[in-house]
């Protein structure tokens, strides 16, 4: 019962819901829509909107907002409202993991002629199959009539059919009179007609190519036809509610009952809201969607199967299964067409995942002679080191700071995140640019990667990250310390602890530490490393030469280095594209020899080694060391 | 056939601190002491330059240290006044050094002021003609007031300073800086902080013959395999030349050892140990003995019995010079 009216400015956009439905979920039906880090848990308070007229509830007792201000999801609808939404409320697209902003990036995404390698050969296409007519002499069934037009002139075999098409089938060849459109998929190496449409079908058939990240999912919609990216859409996975890192998630899905399901709700959930807005605007409904190749990380991948992740943090780090069956999107949940084979990137060990492979697939490190570093910098930080002969791979646990987790100011890379920071010498003046030019709100990790650079070259900081005595206002005691104030947002003054900064010093310290023990694994310099693709979170927002000067990436030369952007969703988009890519990608999860840093004697060395700006070892970073030397005068 | 005796020859060598002042340098004191300026692993002699002997600082406090019977009874009757002590280490038991240790500063101990603290180094350095060595309590607020205070009181006197540690050396190295004395640099038994404090310190312009290593020592029993592959990899990185590696090494033996069961526990209750009072002089003294062949310079020591045995080891070692 649809009674309530809810109009919404300044968009001027009404709904009509019944009584008692909460705001966040009213705003949604308008197609307004909200932030919210908790997933209405009512606890991150960032879907603040304003009541300007109208009767509400407070769900769950109390308001701690005035003027009218509550929070969307805590809010439920009583009568005819007006809403006012405020921009910092709305939820925008995700800069971070949408290349259609690449532009303002601070080096060019390298895109890659991965098809080209692999072959254009997608796991599903369309066939328009014309049948005979059956008479009373000639009464073979409609699926034999149809299994005919697939005999093997090019000497594959005759596909299987699933049981929905078969169901499809008598009505789908009467309407269309004997023409019928098949959907066949390889099904880990079997042909099956998945779906059959009356008559001959102009649309393509539809793929999504899907990253499931620990922050964030990203779902393309991909033509299978003619193999282009249609739409995308980004989200924050849900499931942080439970926890910001794969550990805390663990944990979750074991020790709570039903854990394990809310956390698999909580993926799908975020997942099937992307897919619905991605049907919604092309016009397209769920059984055009004939299959998905996901990529995540490990415990990703066990939560979006619901396979129990426990052993994935306990010593010796087993995870239940590194590669994983082909599913139904029927049997998992997912709003596809039931029957669409749902393909999941097999993984290397428990903390370098599909994802991983994913990125690796679609950079073609694999394939040249070249030694490339490619690394992955999320909520953890991936690397891997190799070329056509050899992979090897770790995983160093670089933290969420990057991601803006664990730092007092820190956000995501979404509107109103300061990304660059100038600090004039002595720290009394300091510059800042936010995403989307908005008033800052926070800072994200390429102006986190970007403030230790400057504090640093500014004399705020020194090598350690402890600030200098200084005379400037900007410095002060807080509540836990010194911090110095980067800038005055309209909520909050956007500032940075002594802690938030040792934080980021050992997480820029757990990457480079990484590297430096993939190179001793295999006796490599620094400089035999040809190409560096740096991918995920903030790969094309990082600014290369801060990342260096803080000492968390190699200094190569800087035409060496190549941003990829999220190179998981990228592989997963090749691997529908192309039945040979998704073999070498199976090929590449069991080739990579996986480095347990935790084992590793000489791993804590070189992290201790890397916890100094840029480096306890000057000499490994000459051109940092060189400009400061010109610098003196 | 004659065998070749094989030599490694190093790049670098050991960088020499200088402690002390007499009055031709503005100081006071009788002499100076020399550290460091090794060519060559310890002691051997045949490869390369054992510029100077190793030393042995006698450690005193402002306040009636806590210390095991074992260590306060030889100076039972000098506690209490640090001037009266220093001259009994010196005269009475011949300590090269005299290590004042300000730990009445801690407000749990006293909180003594920074005048009071001043006036215990003026009569320490009264009482004695040796350089001297003085650290603060630990405890970095109660230090910050204090050490810039007794570092004016002893300028001139080229005084060695501690203790800095990575989050806390600034204020120590200003006053150093200042008064022109020398600084302890402290790291947690790990070679990355050890170096990255001295660039820290050195970027702040103190002369790298102006600091000595402290890489905390760990009494025999305790782990003491990780100070000495410590200690023995800071003495190859300054035979190879890594400037910020190269200073002279200061063991706090007495303090570590003090805090060993096998110091304070009696024969009544592990009859199988023996007396208590040979046991921790020896127990200090091999712990002293076990540094000194892995690089150590300045060995702080309570006990004179274990002074004495140290001292004539070093003899013994020198004498292959």
């Amino acid at each position: 019962m649809s009674n309530c009216t809810v109009l919404f400015q300044p968009d001027g956009r009404k709904v009509r819901v019944a009584a008692g439905t909460d705001l966040r979920r009213a705003a949604a039906l308008a197609g307004i829509e909200l932030k919210s880090a908790c997933g209405g848990e009512g606890t991150c308070g960032s879907c603040v909107v304003k009541v300007l007229r109208g009767r509400y509830a407070i769900l769950g007792g109390k308001s701690r907002q005035k003027q009218g201000l509550v929070l969307a999801c805590r809010t439920a609808v009583l009568g005819d409202l007006e809403v006012e939404v405020p921009a910092l409320s709305r939820l925008e697209e995700h800069r971070v993991l949408l290349e259609e902003l690449a532009a303002n990036a601070t080096l060019a995404e390298r895109e890659f002629d991965s098809l080209e390698r692999h072959g254009f050969h997608p796991v599903v296409h369309k066939t328009l199959a014309v049948l005979d007519p059956p008479t009373l002499t000639e009464n073979a069934s409609d699926l034999t009539r149809l299994l005919t037009r697939f005999r093997p002139e090019d000497g594959r075999p005759t596909p299987a059919i699933g049981l929905r098409a078969m169901r499809q089938l008598p009505l789908a060849v009467r309407e269309g009179g004997w023409r019928v459109t098949a959907t066949v998929a390889d099904v880990g190496g079997k042909e099956e007609i998945l779906r059959l449409e009356p008559g001959s079908s102009r649309r393509p058939a539809y793929g999504l190519a899907i990253d499931i990240g620990t922050t964030s999912c990203v779902v393309n919609l991909v033509d299978m036809r003619s193999g282009l990216v249609i739409d995308r859409r980004g989200a924050f996975n849900r499931q942080a509610r439970y926890g910001d890192d794969v550990i805390t998630r663990i944990i979750h899905a074991t020790e709570q009952p039903e854990g394990l399901q809310q956390l698999n709700r909580a993926v799908l959930d975020t997942l099937n809201d992307l897919v619905d807005r991605l049907l919604l605007a092309n016009d397209l409904r769920a059984d055009d969607l004939t299959v998905a190749k996901v990529a995540g990380n490990t415990t990703m991948a066990h939560l979006f199967l619901s396979v129990p992740p426990d052993h994935i943090r306990r010593e010796p780090y087993i995870p239940a299964a590194v590669s994983f069956p082909v599913l139904r999107a029927g049997e998992l949940g997912l709003t596809m067409n039931k029957a669409a084979p749902v393909f999941t990137f097999p993984a290397v060990a428990s903390y370098v995942g599909g994802d991983i492979v994913a990125g690796v697939l679609v950079t073609g490190m694999a394939q040249g002679e070249e030694v490339t570093l490619f690394i992955d910098i999320g909520t953890n930080g991936e690397i891997v080191l190799g070329n056509r002969d050899w992979l090897v791979a770790c995983a160093c646990s670089a933290g969420p700071c990057f991601e803006g987790g664990g730092i007092t100011c820190g956000m995501r890379a979404t509107p109103g995140a300061v990304e660059r920071i100038e600090v004039e010498p002595g720290g009394r003046e300091v510059r800042v640019r936010t995403v989307g030019g908005l008033p800052p709100a926070g800072i994200c990790g390429s102006g986190l990667v970007d403030a230790m650079a400057a504090l640093y070259e500014a004399q705020v900081i020194d090598r350690v990250g402890n600030f200098r005595d200084l005379d400037s206002p900007r410095l002060r005691g807080g509540p836990d310390g010194p911090e110095f104030v980067l800038a005055e947002g309209p909520e909050r003054e956007i500032v940075l602890t002594g802690a938030d900064l040792k934080n980021l010093i050992r997480a820029k310290g757990a990457v480079y530490a990484g590297i430096r023990s993939l190179l001793a694994a295999v006796q490599l310099p620094e400089d035999a490393i040809a190409r560096v693709f740096v991918a995920g979170g903030f790969g094309n927002y990082l600014n290369l030469r801060d990342a260096v000067r803080v000492g968390m990436l190699p200094d190569l030369d800087p035409s060496r280095y190549h941003f990829v952007g999220n190179s998981s969703v990228k592989g997963a988009r090749l691997a529908l594209l192309s039945r040979r890519a998704w073999a070498e990608a199976d090929r590449l999860a069991r080739q990579m020899t996986y480095l347990e840093l935790s084992a590793s004697r000489s791993y804590m060395e070189e992290f201790v080694s890397a916890l100094f700006l840029p480096h306890t070892d000057l000499s490994l970073f000459p051109s940092v060391t060189e400009q400061e030397v010109s610098a003196c005068p | 056939m004659p065998v070749e005796r094989v030599k490694e020859r190093y790049a670098s060598k050991v960088g020499e601190v200088v402690l002390g002042a007499t009055p031709a340098e503005g100081g006071t004191r009788s002499h100076q002491v020399k550290v460091g300026g090794d060519s060559t692993l310890p002691f051997l002699h045949a490869e390369g330059v054992v510029a100077n002997r190793p030393v042995i600082a006698m450690e005193v406090q402002d306040v009636i240290p806590e210390w095991n019977p074992v260590f306060t009874r030889p100076v039972a009757d000098v506690m209490g006044d640090p001037g009266a002590w220093a001259q009994k280490c010196v005269e009475a038991f011949g300590a090269d050094l005299i290590y004042l240790r300000l730990d009445g500063a801690n407000p749990e101990k006293g909180g003594r002021k920074p005048d009071q603290c001043a006036a215990t180094l003026r009569q320490v350095l009264g009482a004695v003609k040796v350089p001297v060595i003085v650290v603060g309590s630990g405890v970095d607020e109660a230090d910050d007031e204090v050490m810039p205070v007794v570092a004016e009181a002893g300028a001139g006197e080229n005084l060695l300073l501690g203790t800095a540690t990575q989050d806390h050396y600034k204020t120590l190295t200003a006053a150093c800086m200042v008064h022109k004395h020398s600084i302890v640099a402290l790291s947690p038994i790990d070679i990355n902080i050890c170096k990255q404090l001295n660039i820290l310190i050195s970027e702040m312009n103190l002369p790298l013959e102006r600091i000595v290593i402290d890489p905390t020592v760990g009494a025999l029993g305790y782990g003491i395999e990780y100070t000495y592959s410590i200690m023995e990899r800071i003495r190859l990185g300054a035979l190879s030349g890594d400037r910020m590696m190269s200073m002279p090494v200061l063991c706090t033996i007495g303090y570590e050892v003090n805090r060993a069961k096998e110091t304070a526990a009696g024969a009544a209750e592990f009859p199988t140990w023996g007396e208590v009072g040979d046991r921790a002089v020896l127990w200090e003294a091999m712990t002293a003995s076990c540094f000194m062949q892995a690089g150590g310079h300045i060995f702080v020591l309570r006990h004179p019995t274990s002074v004495k045995l140290l001292r004539q080891q070093i003899d013994a070692l020198m004498a292959g010079k």
